[in-house]
């Protein structure tokens, strides 16, 4: 049990945990501070000094956020000194503010107006000689800096939650400006959290600058459904022009303790503008219903599949989904040594962790939010982190401290190679300790090009640390040996302190997998398409035989890598079929889609509770209590691991299917705002393998499939595998990623 | 409180109750009470009285339509839309608080950032259907920009004629001729703000 700090604030008698400041206790137990810099998720940035309090006995006055109390200790908050003190900097963060309110994008949801109507500064007692400040366009982002009060908000978000360590204050007294940090203009990931934590105008939308005001937006709780951490966000919609219909202005969200990427930030309008009238939904049916298959994506809610899984019982047809069908295998393989259905890790634990593991994804694109959660562990916790994967990641360098490079395809030997070493000293059963008994480790390590040292030098920075988390990405579920892999990754949850996360592809892989029975996917006639690739189309994108409601458009829940049950609103209204218009003329007796989620699988952990019933915001205090968490459900453990035999070689012109940042599918491929940036990219070491150039038109061969790109010189990216994008929907994202390919140059046309 | 003070309406003592006559309720009360009235020559009276101020030509009655009573300063009827009389642009700076306190939900309006990084009004519509003239509009608006003006004849072929924004806008030459009228009613600046208005120490 943890020793508790007792002390008074305001004479009210609190406890303090330790590591716990002055302003945290205050704000759990209700006690007002007012605070301009403030933010949960990062480090105090202690600039705006509005936090003072008085402390018994101490000259002077304390700062709240980064003071942690005494024991004992008896703290004011609020007496004439402080409030002069406070009133005093109220009056100086508004000498020579601009009076714009008016058009302000901020207005009505300022920090700087309503702390100044708080403080009642209706006068200037103070003065400076105004200075010409540019207006800087950085692309997706626009700064004012005569409206930056600098409270330093966004320098420590970038640094400390996202990683991009993009943005610095330029020090110059009253000039002292935001500046994009060794660059002429911003060059980031445009995550635009910098937007999203600005309690003034200064840093705000370019797209959404001016056309719309805090007041006139009506808010739609709502989950992201770019990538499988199942952000909360907020789409804000309105009027278009003067009668049209609603349609999202800009995406909010929690910023005080939660985090979102520039695809959920940006990436909101890709609502299906079609409509679908009786003649299509006919067609539809009589497809539904002659076909043996129905193929679908992840990109899909909870009760939908559902509702496609009472399909296939009614109609006694396959359904395809080969990406969660592979997590689904991988997870079986998992249980059948862990004895238990769900992975033990969470976003959260990463946050709180000091060594973490992640293999076999380039998180920064896969997954932004895990991405964020362990630059928070990085810069908060000091975390170790080692970073396993064929190619280095540029973004990832200001956060990894150990680079392991492993072989393409070697996926299996390195995680036995690790498994090896992290339960050295566990306690194993016969027939485990005879698997690693058995390892040829020089085999192994010869052929993933992973050195004992890199190992031992992992194993000794991990020494001194708590709080351990597996991080395992698609390259392992979509490996061909992916099974045995699985085993090995709940082999280290099962007997070492480590939690573990398998990374699900897309927003509700894991979802998918926990509800539809699925089958494997083959070559055949007769299938419909369901946001996939068929010869009837229902869609909510381009081409559709029937058009559907995108998932802006739709209300049903997901489930993300938490395992947390998370429902979405519909944001936009569709004008047409559901799924579950069409089930019902199929004969499966349905009314709403959202009367399906009290009924969803039970076995794998869902609750019978009410779609209404479900929650979907963050407590003042940060507390989820969006959803809920799936159950544990416990699992027959009858699963025996393989020896390693070959491993692969991948020898050469290699690509890697993975998405430039902010890109993640066929969604983000239609927004207005998000770059699409669908070049072939790779180093120059690459480039001259391949023969090839930058700006070169190349004809890239792999598997069956032949696609024409240009070729694109990447200086961030070393070795000899080019990264080739999928959100344009040419490569099958369920596919293990690296290929072999071909690679020729063909001539303009 | 008491109210009793209100509620007593005898307020001056030569008030005095008519002396009505009680209706005839039998049909030889009735018909004596026509012959009555046909005979007695009041008919005569009112003529005469029409006769006397014809001759007199002194006649008070307004030409409407070609002839309009002035109307009050605080009149509210159909919006202005004002400029700044230095530039002559749109007072208008698309703060959208018209839009947002009108009860009636009848202004609508897009906004967007113009080439000048300003913010532009592009639409503006108000649906005077709907409006109840309750002048809730001009008297948030920061800028003075929308007030109620005296255009109160709502008649036209479509009611849409009305909301025509450059309409509603004052005619440019109107403006340099100097004849924009500031809105009296309420939300316009009282007199003599200027002098109340206290400056900026500037201390470099």
């Amino acid at each position: 049990m943890e020793k508790l700090i007792n002390f008074k604030i305001d004479g009210i008698s609190v406890e303090a945990k330790k590591g716990e400041t002055i302003l945290n206790v205050a704000r759990k137990n209700g006690i007002y501070i007012p605070t301009m810099c403030y933010i949960s998720k990062t480090t105090p940035c202690a600039s705006c000094r509005m936090c003072v309090v008085e402390a018994k006995g101490v000259e002077g006055f304390v700062l709240s956020c980064n003071t942690p109390p005494t024991e004992g200790i008896e703290i004011t908050t609020n007496t004439k000194e402080l409030e002069h003190e406070r009133t005093n900097i109220m009056k100086l963060y508004d000498v020579n503010h601009p009076l714009e309110c008016g058009v302000c994008d901020k207005s009505g949801e300022c920090d700087l107006q309503n702390k100044t109507l708080e403080f009642g500064v209706s006068t200037q007692n103070f003065s400076a000689r105004d200075q010409a400040r540019k207006i800087e366009n950085w692309g997706l982002i626009n700064y004012d800096p005569s409206l930056c009060i600098l409270c330093e908000k966004c320098v420590h978000v970038c640094n400390e939650v996202i990683g991009d360590d993009a943005i610095e204050v330029k020090f110059g007294g009253y000039s002292s400006t935001i500046i994009p940090k060794n660059s002429e203009t911003l060059d980031c990931t445009f995550c635009g959290e910098c937007i999203a934590v600005c309690p003034v105008g200064a840093l705000v939308s370019s797209d959404f600058k001016y056309s719309a005001n805090a007041w006139e937006l009506e808010r739609v709780p709502a989950t992201c459904v770019h990538c499988s951490a199942g952000c909360s966000l907020e789409y804000e919609t309105r009027h278009v022009g003067i009668n049209g219909d609603a349609s999202i202005y800009r995406v909010k969200n929690n910023f005080e303790f939660a985090s979102l990427c520039g695809a959920g930030r940006f990436g909101f309008d890709f609502e299906n503008r079609d409509t679908s009238d009786e003649t299509a939904f006919h067609k539809a049916v009589e497809a539904v219903q002659g076909a043996k298959v129905i193929r679908f994506s992840s990109m899909i809610t909870n009760e939908e599949t559902h509702i496609l899984q009472l399909l296939k019982e009614k109609l006694g047809i396959k359904l395809f989904n080969e990406d969660a069908r592979k997590y689904q295998e991988f997870m079986k393989a998992y249980s059948s040594i862990s004895g238990k259905k769900h992975h033990s890790g969470s976003l959260d634990a990463i946050k709180l962790s000091d060594a973490a593991i992640v293999i076999g994804t380039r998180v920064a694109t896969d997954n932004p939010a895990l991405r964020y959660a362990l630059t928070t562990a990085s810069k908060h916790n000091g975390a170790k982190i080692v970073y396993a994967h064929p190619i280095e990641d540029a973004l990832m360098q200001n956060t990894v401290t150990q680079f392991m490079k492993y072989e393409v395809g070697t996926e299996e030997g390195v995680l036995a190679l690790l498994a090896n070493a992290l339960l050295k000293d566990a306690d194993l059963g016969e027939d485990e300790r005879a698997f690693f008994d058995a390892l040829d480790l020089g085999y192994l390590e010869a052929e993933s090009n992973i050195g004992h040292e890199e190992i031992s030098e992992m194993i000794k920075s991990f020494s001194r640390t708590k709080n351990h988390v597996l991080i395992i990405g698609n390259d392992l579920i979509a490996h061909e040996r992916a099974l045995n892999i699985a085993k090995l990754a709940a082999l280290i949850e099962k007997h070492s302190d480590f939690s573990l996360i398998i990374v699900p592809n897309e927003v509700n892989t894991l979802g998918v997998s926990l509800i539809a029975d699925l089958d494997e996917d083959e070559d055949c006639i007769d299938v419909v398409g369901y946001n996939a690739k068929g010869n009837f189309l229902i869609s909510s994108l381009k081409f559709a035989n029937l058009s559907v409601g995108a998932l802006n458009q739709q209300e049903g829940t997901f489930v993300n890598i938490d395992n947390r049950v998370l429902p979405t609103n519909v944001a936009v209204k569709f004008d047409g079929y559901t799924l579950s218009d069409l089930a019902s003329a199929c004969g499966v007796e349905s009314k709403n889609t959202v009367d399906y989620t009290a009924n969803l699988n039970p076995k794998s952990g869902f609750k019978n509770i009410n779609f209404d019933s479900l929650s979907n915001f963050l407590s003042p205090l940060g507390k989820d209590t969006r959803g809920y968490l799936l159950d544990e459900v416990a699992c027959e453990m009858n699963g025996k691991l393989e020896t390693v035999s070959d491993l692969p070689e991948f020898n050469g012109t290699v690509i890697y299917n993975s998405n430039p940042v902010l890109q993640f599918n066929g969604y983000t491929n239609i927004t207005k705002q998000l770059e699409k940036d669908n070049t072939l990219r790779g180093s120059a070491q690459f480039a001259t393998a391949a023969r090839i150039s930058d700006g070169d038109r190349v004809e890239i061969r792999f598997g069956t499939q032949m696609i024409i790109r240009e070729f694109k010189l990447d200086n961030t990216l070393k070795g000899t595998i080019a990264l080739n994008p999928m959100f344009d929907n040419v490569a099958d994202a369920s596919r293990y990623k690296f290929e072999k390919s071909k690679i020729m140059r063909v001539s303009h046309e | 409180m008491n109210h009793e003070q209100f509620n007593n309406r005898n307020v001056s003592e030569t008030y005095y109750l008519v002396d009505i006559e009680d209706y005839p309720t039998d049909g030889w009360g009735k018909f004596k009470r026509v012959v009555k009235r046909t005979f007695r020559g009041e008919l005569f009276v009112g003529l005469w009285v029409v006769l006397r101020e014809m001759i007199k030509f002194d006649i008070h009655t307004v030409q409407y339509p070609q002839e309009k009573m002035p109307i009050g300063p605080r009149y509210r009827a159909v919006h202005e839309m004002k400029r700044l009389w230095e530039s002559g642009t749109e007072r208008c700076i698309g703060c959208g608080l018209c839009e947002k306190i009108c009860i009636s939900d009848c202004i609508r309006m897009d906004t967007r950032v113009d080439e000048n990084s300003r913010k532009e009004v592009t639409e503006y519509s108000i649906n005077l259907g709907r409006c109840i003239f309750c002048g809730y509009c001009a008297e948030v608006c920061p800028e003075l920009a929308i007030t109620h003006g005296g255009r109160y004849e709502n008649a036209s072929e479509q009611r849409e004629h009305f909301v025509m924004f450059e309409d509603m806008l004052t005619p440019i030459d109107a403006l340099k001729a100097g004849k924009q009228l500031e809105f009296e009613g309420f939300g316009a600046i009282t007199p003599h703000e200027d002098e109340r208005v206290k400056k900026t120490p500037l201390s470099y």
